[in-house]
Protein backbone atom coordinates (compact mmCIF):
# COMPACT_ATOMS: atom_id res chain seq x y z
CA UNK A 1 0.00 0.00 0.00
CA UNK A 2 0.77 3.58 -0.67
CA UNK A 3 3.81 2.65 -3.59
CA UNK A 4 5.90 5.44 -3.77
CA UNK A 5 6.93 6.29 -7.47
CA UNK A 6 7.69 9.14 -10.02
CA UNK A 7 6.25 10.58 -13.26
CA UNK A 8 9.10 10.26 -15.37
CA UNK A 9 11.95 12.85 -15.56
CA UNK A 10 14.85 13.99 -13.35
CA UNK A 11 16.40 17.38 -13.91
CA UNK A 12 19.92 17.17 -16.76
CA UNK A 13 22.81 18.42 -15.04
CA UNK A 14 25.05 20.66 -17.25
CA UNK A 15 27.05 17.55 -18.61
CA UNK A 16 24.05 15.67 -19.70
CA UNK A 17 22.48 19.38 -21.20
CA UNK A 18 25.92 19.49 -23.23
CA UNK A 19 25.53 16.26 -24.38
CA UNK A 20 21.92 16.48 -25.77
CA UNK A 21 23.27 19.32 -27.83
CA UNK A 22 26.46 17.98 -28.91
CA UNK A 23 24.95 14.59 -29.99
CA UNK A 24 22.05 16.63 -31.69
CA UNK A 25 24.18 18.69 -33.30
CA UNK A 26 26.62 15.86 -34.76
CA UNK A 27 29.76 16.41 -32.61
CA UNK A 28 29.08 13.26 -30.35
CA UNK A 29 29.00 9.90 -31.03
CA UNK A 30 26.52 7.57 -30.16
CA UNK A 31 28.36 5.92 -27.29
CA UNK A 32 30.02 8.94 -26.05
CA UNK A 33 26.09 10.12 -25.67
CA UNK A 34 25.49 7.07 -23.44
CA UNK A 35 28.77 6.83 -21.75
CA UNK A 36 27.72 10.55 -20.21
CA UNK A 37 23.73 9.37 -20.48
CA UNK A 38 24.57 5.77 -18.09
CA UNK A 39 26.47 7.90 -15.65
CA UNK A 40 23.41 10.30 -14.87
CA UNK A 41 21.11 7.53 -15.30
CA UNK A 42 23.02 5.57 -12.31
CA UNK A 43 23.19 8.78 -10.14
CA UNK A 44 19.23 9.43 -10.39
CA UNK A 45 18.62 5.64 -9.49
CA UNK A 46 21.47 5.78 -6.68
CA UNK A 47 19.19 8.64 -5.50
CA UNK A 48 16.03 6.99 -5.75
CA UNK A 49 17.41 3.94 -4.12
CA UNK A 50 18.59 6.09 -1.30
CA UNK A 51 15.60 8.02 -0.64
CA UNK A 52 13.77 4.44 -0.47
CA UNK A 53 11.30 5.13 -3.41
CA UNK A 54 9.46 2.05 -4.14
CA UNK A 55 9.28 1.63 -8.13
CA UNK A 56 12.21 3.97 -10.01
CA UNK A 57 12.40 6.08 -13.22
CA UNK A 58 15.73 6.34 -15.29
CA UNK A 59 15.00 10.04 -15.05
CA UNK A 60 14.29 10.53 -19.07
CA UNK A 61 18.32 11.71 -19.32
CA UNK A 62 18.42 10.72 -22.92
CA UNK A 63 15.81 12.32 -24.05
CA UNK A 64 15.42 15.81 -25.40
CA UNK A 65 11.86 16.16 -23.98
CA UNK A 66 9.16 13.23 -23.28
CA UNK A 67 7.92 13.04 -26.84
CA UNK A 68 10.17 14.34 -29.71
CA UNK A 69 12.84 11.84 -28.33
CA UNK A 70 11.21 9.34 -30.75
CA UNK A 71 13.17 10.87 -33.81
CA UNK A 72 15.97 9.38 -32.57
CA UNK A 73 13.97 5.71 -33.36
CA UNK A 74 11.32 5.96 -35.84
CA UNK A 75 11.77 6.62 -39.67
CA UNK A 76 9.85 9.09 -40.90
CA UNK A 77 10.10 11.53 -38.62
CA UNK A 78 12.67 15.19 -37.96
CA UNK A 79 12.89 16.66 -35.03
CA UNK A 80 11.89 20.36 -35.56
CA UNK A 81 11.77 23.52 -33.05
CA UNK A 82 8.72 25.36 -32.25
CA UNK A 83 10.66 27.94 -33.98
CA UNK A 84 11.09 26.21 -37.53
CA UNK A 85 7.22 24.61 -37.30
CA UNK A 86 6.32 28.80 -36.99
CA UNK A 87 6.48 28.93 -41.27
CA UNK A 88 4.03 25.74 -41.00
CA UNK A 89 0.80 27.36 -39.48
CA UNK A 90 -1.74 28.86 -40.88
CA UNK A 91 -2.17 31.34 -37.99
CA UNK A 92 1.53 31.97 -37.44
CA UNK A 93 0.96 35.76 -35.70
CA UNK A 94 -1.59 34.11 -33.35
CA UNK A 95 1.04 30.70 -32.98
CA UNK A 96 3.48 33.67 -31.84
CA UNK A 97 1.64 35.15 -29.35
CA UNK A 98 0.27 32.31 -28.02
CA UNK A 99 3.65 30.69 -27.20
CA UNK A 100 4.68 34.24 -25.76
CA UNK A 101 1.57 34.55 -23.53
CA UNK A 102 1.92 30.70 -22.33
CA UNK A 103 6.22 31.86 -21.74
CA UNK A 104 7.08 29.20 -24.20
CA UNK A 105 10.72 29.18 -25.64
CA UNK A 106 10.31 28.38 -29.29
CA UNK A 107 13.59 27.90 -30.19
CA UNK A 108 14.38 25.22 -27.28
CA UNK A 109 10.94 23.10 -27.42
CA UNK A 110 10.81 20.50 -29.78
CA UNK A 111 8.24 18.68 -32.09
CA UNK A 112 8.28 15.02 -33.17
CA UNK A 113 7.39 15.88 -37.10
CA UNK A 114 6.35 13.29 -39.25
CA UNK A 115 8.14 13.64 -42.38
CA UNK A 116 7.26 10.24 -43.92
CA UNK A 117 6.07 6.72 -43.39
CA UNK A 118 6.58 6.09 -39.82
CA UNK A 119 8.40 2.97 -38.76
CA UNK A 120 9.62 2.11 -36.01
CA UNK A 121 13.59 1.35 -36.44
CA UNK A 122 14.59 0.64 -33.13
CA UNK A 123 12.74 0.21 -29.64
CA UNK A 124 11.84 3.56 -27.78
CA UNK A 125 12.53 2.40 -24.02
CA UNK A 126 13.70 -0.90 -23.79
CA UNK A 127 17.29 -0.37 -24.29
CA UNK A 128 16.29 2.54 -21.44
CA UNK A 129 14.87 -0.56 -19.05
CA UNK A 130 17.34 -3.02 -19.43
CA UNK A 131 20.00 -0.29 -18.38
CA UNK A 132 18.31 0.56 -15.24
CA UNK A 133 17.39 -3.14 -14.57
CA UNK A 134 21.55 -3.73 -14.18
CA UNK A 135 21.46 -0.91 -11.65
CA UNK A 136 18.81 -1.83 -9.65
CA UNK A 137 16.77 -4.82 -8.04
CA UNK A 138 13.89 -2.37 -7.73
CA UNK A 139 11.06 -2.34 -9.90
CA UNK A 140 11.07 0.22 -12.74
CA UNK A 141 8.72 2.37 -14.42
CA UNK A 142 8.99 3.10 -18.45
CA UNK A 143 6.75 6.28 -19.54
CA UNK A 144 5.87 6.50 -23.58
CA UNK A 145 4.39 9.28 -25.11
CA UNK A 146 0.47 8.29 -25.57
CA UNK A 147 -0.91 8.00 -28.72
CA UNK A 148 -3.01 10.61 -28.73
CA UNK A 149 -0.70 13.00 -28.08
CA UNK A 150 1.93 11.54 -30.94
CA UNK A 151 -0.88 11.54 -33.47
CA UNK A 152 -2.03 15.26 -33.02
CA UNK A 153 1.34 16.29 -32.43
CA UNK A 154 3.49 15.01 -35.31
CA UNK A 155 0.99 15.64 -37.79
CA UNK A 156 1.76 18.92 -39.84
CA UNK A 157 -0.11 18.78 -42.84
CA UNK A 158 2.56 19.54 -45.32
CA UNK A 159 4.80 17.08 -44.67
CA UNK A 160 2.42 14.31 -43.20
CA UNK A 161 -0.37 14.69 -45.59
CA UNK A 162 1.89 13.61 -48.30
CA UNK A 163 2.20 10.01 -47.02
CA UNK A 164 -1.03 9.74 -44.89
CA UNK A 165 -4.40 9.78 -46.15
CA UNK A 166 -5.17 12.11 -42.62
CA UNK A 167 -4.17 12.01 -38.59
CA UNK A 168 -6.49 8.63 -38.31
CA UNK A 169 -4.29 6.83 -41.27
CA UNK A 170 -1.36 8.31 -39.25
CA UNK A 171 -2.30 7.25 -35.77
CA UNK A 172 -2.56 3.34 -37.23
CA UNK A 173 0.88 3.53 -37.65
CA UNK A 174 1.29 5.23 -34.22
CA UNK A 175 -0.91 2.35 -32.57
CA UNK A 176 1.20 -0.24 -34.27
CA UNK A 177 4.34 1.25 -32.99
CA UNK A 178 3.27 1.73 -29.53
CA UNK A 179 2.19 -1.40 -29.26
CA UNK A 180 5.26 -3.11 -30.98
CA UNK A 181 6.88 -1.37 -28.09
CA UNK A 182 4.65 -2.33 -24.97
CA UNK A 183 5.08 -6.39 -26.44
CA UNK A 184 8.76 -5.82 -26.09
CA UNK A 185 8.75 -4.28 -22.78
CA UNK A 186 6.39 -7.16 -21.58
CA UNK A 187 8.57 -9.65 -22.76
CA UNK A 188 11.72 -8.12 -20.91
CA UNK A 189 9.59 -7.67 -18.09
CA UNK A 190 8.83 -4.65 -17.54
CA UNK A 191 6.94 -3.76 -14.44
CA UNK A 192 4.61 -0.42 -14.77
CA UNK A 193 4.51 1.24 -18.48
CA UNK A 194 3.03 4.84 -18.38
CA UNK A 195 1.48 6.64 -21.45
CA UNK A 196 1.89 10.11 -21.28
CA UNK A 197 -0.72 11.86 -22.43
CA UNK A 198 -0.83 15.81 -21.57
CA UNK A 199 -2.29 17.11 -24.18
CA UNK A 200 -5.74 15.55 -23.07
CA UNK A 201 -6.13 18.19 -21.05
CA UNK A 202 -6.10 20.90 -23.68
CA UNK A 203 -9.13 19.36 -25.83
CA UNK A 204 -11.26 20.21 -22.69
CA UNK A 205 -9.54 22.57 -20.95
CA UNK A 206 -8.26 25.35 -23.22
CA UNK A 207 -11.13 27.05 -24.33
CA UNK A 208 -12.12 27.14 -20.79
CA UNK A 209 -8.68 28.91 -20.43
CA UNK A 210 -9.11 31.05 -23.42
CA UNK A 211 -5.79 29.86 -25.16
CA UNK A 212 -4.72 26.43 -26.73
CA UNK A 213 -0.83 25.15 -26.23
CA UNK A 214 1.54 24.06 -28.67
CA UNK A 215 1.36 20.03 -28.14
CA UNK B 1 -14.90 17.23 -28.43
CA UNK B 2 -16.33 13.95 -28.07
CA UNK B 3 -15.27 12.52 -31.20
CA UNK B 4 -11.63 13.28 -29.80
CA UNK B 5 -12.02 11.63 -26.96
CA UNK B 6 -13.57 8.64 -28.20
CA UNK B 7 -10.76 8.61 -30.48
CA UNK B 8 -7.86 9.08 -27.42
CA UNK B 9 -9.95 5.90 -25.44
CA UNK B 10 -9.75 4.20 -28.72
CA UNK B 11 -5.84 4.09 -29.55
CA UNK B 12 -5.06 3.61 -26.00
CA UNK B 13 -7.38 0.39 -25.85
CA UNK B 14 -5.87 -0.91 -29.08
CA UNK B 15 -2.47 -0.56 -27.96
CA UNK B 16 -2.95 -2.17 -24.55
CA UNK B 17 -5.79 -4.46 -25.17
CA UNK B 18 -4.61 -8.06 -24.22
CA UNK B 19 -1.11 -7.22 -22.72
CA UNK B 20 0.09 -9.25 -19.67
CA UNK B 21 2.45 -8.60 -17.56
CA UNK B 22 3.51 -4.50 -16.85
CA UNK B 23 1.10 -2.15 -15.15
CA UNK B 24 -0.61 -0.06 -17.27
CA UNK B 25 -0.94 3.42 -16.39
CA UNK B 26 -1.62 6.77 -17.77
CA UNK B 27 -0.07 10.39 -16.97
CA UNK B 28 -2.58 13.10 -17.60
CA UNK B 29 -1.73 16.60 -16.50
CA UNK B 30 -1.90 20.55 -17.91
CA UNK B 31 1.41 21.09 -19.05
CA UNK B 32 5.17 21.18 -17.24
CA UNK B 33 6.49 23.47 -19.49
CA UNK B 34 6.97 26.76 -17.27
CA UNK B 35 7.60 27.25 -13.47
CA UNK B 36 4.37 30.07 -13.83
CA UNK B 37 1.43 28.13 -12.66
CA UNK B 38 -0.77 30.97 -14.64
CA UNK B 39 0.27 30.11 -17.49
CA UNK B 40 -0.29 25.84 -17.26
CA UNK B 41 -3.92 25.02 -17.93
CA UNK B 42 -6.52 24.99 -15.17
CA UNK B 43 -9.95 22.66 -14.67
CA UNK B 44 -10.49 19.09 -13.27
CA UNK B 45 -10.52 16.27 -15.07
CA UNK B 46 -14.55 15.64 -15.09
CA UNK B 47 -14.60 16.24 -18.57
CA UNK B 48 -12.04 13.88 -19.41
CA UNK B 49 -13.98 11.05 -17.67
CA UNK B 50 -16.27 9.98 -20.91
CA UNK B 51 -13.00 9.22 -22.54
CA UNK B 52 -10.90 7.67 -18.68
CA UNK B 53 -13.83 5.36 -18.01
CA UNK B 54 -13.53 3.56 -21.08
CA UNK B 55 -9.84 3.50 -20.94
CA UNK B 56 -8.65 -0.38 -19.97
CA UNK B 57 -5.84 1.39 -17.74
CA UNK B 58 -4.59 0.06 -14.28
CA UNK B 59 -3.42 3.26 -13.03
CA UNK B 60 -4.49 7.30 -13.79
CA UNK B 61 -1.59 9.04 -12.83
CA UNK B 62 -2.68 12.41 -11.93
CA UNK B 63 -2.03 15.74 -10.72
CA UNK B 64 -3.28 16.50 -7.65
CA UNK B 65 -0.87 19.04 -5.52
CA UNK B 66 -1.41 21.75 -7.94
CA UNK B 67 -5.40 23.26 -6.92
CA UNK B 68 -5.66 23.96 -10.37
CA UNK B 69 -6.41 20.23 -10.76
CA UNK B 70 -9.71 20.63 -8.71
CA UNK B 71 -10.63 17.58 -6.36
CA UNK B 72 -9.81 14.13 -6.27
CA UNK B 73 -14.00 13.55 -5.61
CA UNK B 74 -14.25 13.94 -9.13
CA UNK B 75 -11.85 10.86 -9.85
CA UNK B 76 -12.36 8.95 -6.98
CA UNK B 77 -16.38 8.50 -8.11
CA UNK B 78 -15.98 7.86 -11.00
CA UNK B 79 -12.44 5.53 -11.33
CA UNK B 80 -12.36 3.58 -8.29
CA UNK B 81 -13.89 0.68 -9.60
CA UNK B 82 -12.56 -2.38 -11.71
CA UNK B 83 -10.90 -2.32 -14.97
CA UNK B 84 -14.26 -2.94 -17.34
CA UNK B 85 -14.33 -6.45 -18.42
CA UNK B 86 -12.13 -7.24 -15.57
CA UNK B 87 -12.42 -7.75 -11.49
CA UNK B 88 -9.06 -5.79 -11.43
CA UNK B 89 -9.24 -2.80 -9.75
CA UNK B 90 -8.41 0.69 -10.66
CA UNK B 91 -5.52 2.33 -9.08
CA UNK B 92 -4.62 6.28 -8.72
CA UNK B 93 -1.03 7.73 -8.87
CA UNK B 94 -1.89 10.46 -6.43
CA UNK B 95 0.42 13.08 -7.66
CA UNK B 96 1.22 14.70 -4.00
CA UNK B 97 4.24 17.20 -4.53
CA UNK B 98 4.60 19.94 -7.65
CA UNK B 99 7.47 19.57 -9.36
CA UNK B 100 7.85 23.35 -10.27
CA UNK B 101 7.83 24.90 -6.76
CA UNK B 102 11.20 25.29 -4.73
CA UNK B 103 10.41 23.91 -1.19
CA UNK B 104 8.83 20.49 -0.43
CA UNK B 105 5.96 19.72 0.59
CA UNK B 106 5.68 18.59 4.28
CA UNK B 107 4.18 14.92 5.50
CA UNK B 108 1.67 16.57 7.07
CA UNK B 109 0.56 18.14 3.72
CA UNK B 110 0.72 14.74 1.63
CA UNK B 111 -1.23 12.67 4.60
CA UNK B 112 -3.84 15.10 4.19
CA UNK B 113 -4.24 15.04 0.60
CA UNK B 114 -3.69 11.18 0.50
CA UNK B 115 -6.93 10.94 3.04
CA UNK B 116 -8.79 12.50 0.90
CA UNK B 117 -8.42 10.03 -1.87
CA UNK B 118 -8.95 7.41 0.72
CA UNK B 119 -12.31 8.30 0.65
CA UNK B 120 -12.74 6.88 -2.71
CA UNK B 121 -9.86 4.37 -2.86
CA UNK B 122 -8.45 1.45 -0.46
CA UNK B 123 -4.73 1.95 0.51
CA UNK B 124 -3.55 -0.75 -2.22
CA UNK B 125 -4.96 1.15 -4.82
CA UNK B 126 -3.29 4.62 -3.77
CA UNK B 127 0.52 5.16 -5.51
CA UNK B 128 2.14 8.21 -4.09
CA UNK B 129 3.94 10.17 -7.14
CA UNK B 130 5.16 13.50 -8.14
CA UNK B 131 2.51 15.41 -10.25
CA UNK B 132 4.73 15.28 -13.05
CA UNK B 133 8.24 15.26 -14.09
CA UNK B 134 11.14 17.37 -12.90
CA UNK B 135 12.31 17.91 -16.47
CA UNK B 136 10.16 17.30 -19.37
CA UNK B 137 11.66 19.38 -21.61
CA UNK B 138 15.35 18.74 -20.33
CA UNK B 139 16.66 22.86 -21.65
CA UNK B 140 12.99 23.94 -19.79
CA UNK B 141 13.84 21.12 -16.47
CA UNK B 142 11.08 22.79 -14.47
CA UNK B 143 13.64 22.03 -10.63
CA UNK B 144 17.23 21.01 -9.55
CA UNK B 145 18.31 18.17 -8.17
CA UNK B 146 18.63 19.03 -5.26
CA UNK B 147 14.86 20.11 -4.61
CA UNK B 148 13.69 17.28 -6.32
CA UNK B 149 15.01 14.70 -4.05
CA UNK B 150 14.03 16.17 -1.00
CA UNK B 151 10.60 15.88 -2.72
CA UNK B 152 10.51 12.32 -3.41
CA UNK B 153 11.66 12.36 0.45
CA UNK B 154 8.87 13.14 1.44
CA UNK B 155 7.02 11.10 -0.23
CA UNK B 156 8.99 7.87 0.75
CA UNK B 157 8.53 9.80 5.09
CA UNK B 158 4.64 10.16 4.09
CA UNK B 159 4.28 6.50 2.52
CA UNK B 160 5.83 5.19 5.57
CA UNK B 161 3.64 7.35 8.19
CA UNK B 162 0.54 5.73 6.35
CA UNK B 163 1.62 1.87 6.17
CA UNK B 164 1.92 2.19 9.72
CA UNK B 165 -1.45 3.59 10.56
CA UNK B 166 -3.35 1.69 7.92
CA UNK B 167 -1.83 -1.92 7.65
Amino acid sequence: MFTTTQVGSWPRSKSMLKALRDYRLGRMNRKEFNTVADDEVRRTVRIQEDVGIDILVDGEHRRDNFYSFITDKVDGTRLMSLAEMLDEVEDRSGFEEMLDTLDVPASAIRNPTCVGRLKRREPLAVDDYLFVKTLTDKPVKITLPGPYLLSRSMWVTRYAGKVYKDQFDMGDDVVSILRSEIEELAQAGCEFVQFDEPVLTEIVMSQECGRRTFM
Amino acid sequence: MGVELDYAADLMNRIIDGIDGPRIGIHICRGNWSTREDVLLTGDYGPLLPALTKMKVRQFVLEYATPRAGEIKVVGEALSGSIPGTDIPRELGLGVVNPRTTEAETPEEIVDKTRLALKYYRPEQVFLNTDCGFGCFANRCVNVEEVATAKIRSIVETAKMLREEYS
